[in-house]
């Protein structure tokens, strides 16, 4: 009786609030392990640099690398908000068309920006210092700050092994591979689905009941019911890819956001694009899809697929921050019209019809995709390079 | 009997010279063509640039591949270009799948005017 008991506690203490079938299993595994491996990017030279990541880091907070002095990166990319604002549409010098996106996992992207109009994270790291309503610089101002501020200057010679020179576009690609170097080190920590994942992956049912019931069943959803993983795929939870998810992509009455359409016009006519004369990489090896991208008509209105971890700290949500909230996203899904999809689009999309219960559950899930604190502290900068 | 023999002896020769060098092979049999393809990497991941290294036989005109996925009705965000390498041999580079799901991998080959869709369905989790 006693060992009967004993049985019934044990079973008790490792119920599972969900049974995740063999296919479901291979699918939670397939969004680990985190964090995930990692390489120094090939076609930026100073990508791991630790010199560049001080330089970039330095950059990335510095307000004399905006037209007014007053404004940096970090105005739209703050670190206590997950490297976002959580404005709507960021504002620099003045109101952009679409939504800060976090800088943390960058690293893993292969498209940046909602239209991916650049392939590299240097070459996107170009695109807000030169945009008259983020940084406002111009590429001649941003070499000669480089050039006459004496740390600047001395730090981006450690970095690069020669003093900035003659070359305008050099040092503004010089300074967008520092800054890149540095949101590289960006990287969310780990969380709670990452321990039910690897959990899983062990057999260790008592680990796993501690993944929160609601958690479980909406995860559930996530893979089965929602086929929300076809899109949030992987480690990062994003395919890297663009898809058109029927939010309305007007920007100003009568003037639409043409989203990825767009993106890859800019990208194709960008010198510093993987393709261009500042690709580090003599094989030019990660550049197959510039190499090979197509432009579609269907890609207008197409905005690229966010990673999902540490979404509960980057509200509002979408590529034009309409979405106030997780469960505003849920109930997007839950609800949206096939007639709101471009006409020539994909057919992915259709109404998911959560219950409430189901809508709960499917929100208890992704937060559980943020991490649990570690927050970035910014590096003393102790010595002076002079 | 004799006319079967002979049929197996006209088409052993072709049989025999299509191959793929390098490792195995997937094998696709259409009305007319036999294909025989491996990717890189293998297997094949949601978002991941990958090239097809092939053999078509008889050795066709011209060749093209593409994927896509039915269900959804869309293809890849890609567009792959296919080199011959010779005996009818060719790779193709710049591909990618960058959904899970069903897709079917198709190579169109063309000779004399008649164009033949060869396709593999690939499930990708």
């Amino acid at each position: 009786m006693k060992g009967v008991c004993l049985l019934l506690l044990l079973a008790s203490a490792t119920a599972l609030a969900a049974d995740f079938t063999d296919e479901e299993a291979r699918k939670i595994q397939s969004h680990g392990p985190w964090p995930a491996p990692w390489s120094p990017d090939p076609s930026n030279r100073v990508s791991g640099n630790k010199s560049a990541i001080d330089l970039g880091e330095r950059l990335f907070f510095e307000r004399r690398l905006s037209s007014n002095g007053q404004i940096s990166c970090s105005r739209c990319h703050l670190p206590e908000r997950n490297w976002s604002d959580g404005l709507p549409r960021a504002v620099g010098l003045a109101e952009v068309d679409r939504n800060a996106p976090s800088v943390v996992n960058v690293r893993y992207h292969h498209w940046f920006g909602w239209d991916g109009a650049h392939d590299s994270l240097w070459a996107q790291s170009i695109n807000p210092i030169l945009d008259p309503r983020e940084l406002g610089m111009s590429t001649a101002s941003v070499a000669k700050f480089v050039r006459s501020d004496r740390d600047l200057a001395c730090r981006y010679r450690r970095t690069f092994g020669a003093a900035p020179g003659g070359d305008d576009e050099k040092i503004l690609v010089d300074a967008a591979k520092a800054l890149a170097a540095f949101q590289e080190t960006l990287v969310s920590g780990r969380t709670a689905f990452d321990d039910f994942r690897d959990a899983l992956a062990h057999g260790d049912r008592a680990a796993m009941a501690r993944y929160p019931d609601a958690a479980q069943r909406g995860l559930k959803i996530f893979l089965g019911k929602g086929a929300c993983d076809v899109c949030h795929a992987g480690p990062a939870f994003t395919n890297g890819e663009f898809h058109d998810t029927g939010i309305p992509f007007f920007v100003r009455p009568g003037e639409v956001d043409p989203g990825r359409y767009g993106g890859i016009k800019k990208l194709l006519g960008d010198r510093t694009n993987l393709l261009g004369p500042y690709n580090d990489d003599p094989k030019r090896s990660t550049a197959t899809g510039t190499r090979h991208v197509s432009l579609e008509h269907r890609n207008f209105g197409e905005f690229k697929v966010p990673s999902l971890r540490n979404l509960e700290s980057s509200m509002p949500y979408m590529h034009n921050g309409s979405l106030a909230s997780l469960r505003e996203v849920v109930k997007h899904y839950s609800e949206i019209s096939p007639d709101r999809l471009h006409s020539d689009g994909e057919a992915i999309l259709k109404a998911l019809h959560l219950t409430d219960g189901e809508t709960a559950d499917l929100v208890a899930f992704l937060q559980t995709l943020s991490d649990r604190g570690g927050r970035y502290q910014r590096h003393p900068f102790p010595e002076d390079c002079l | 009997m004799r006319a079967l023999l002979a049929a197996l002896l006209v088409a052993a020769p072709a049989a025999a010279a299509c191959e793929l060098p390098g490792g195995a092979a997937q094998k696709i049999q259409s009305r007319k063509y036999l294909v025989l393809y491996r990717t890189s990497p293998a297997p094949l991941k949601v978002g991941q640039h990958f090239s097809v290294e092939f053999a078509v036989c008889p050795s066709p005109e011209s060749v093209r591949i593409d994927a896509q996925m039915p269900e959804h009705k869309h293809g890849m965000n890609y567009r792959p270009t296919v080199t011959a390498t010779g005996e009818g041999r060719y790779k193709a580079e710049g591909l990618m799948l960058h959904m899970a799901g069903k897709w079917e991998l198709v190579f169109e080959v063309r000779a004399k005017d008649a164009v033949e869709r060869v396709v593999q369905t690939i499930r990708l989790e």
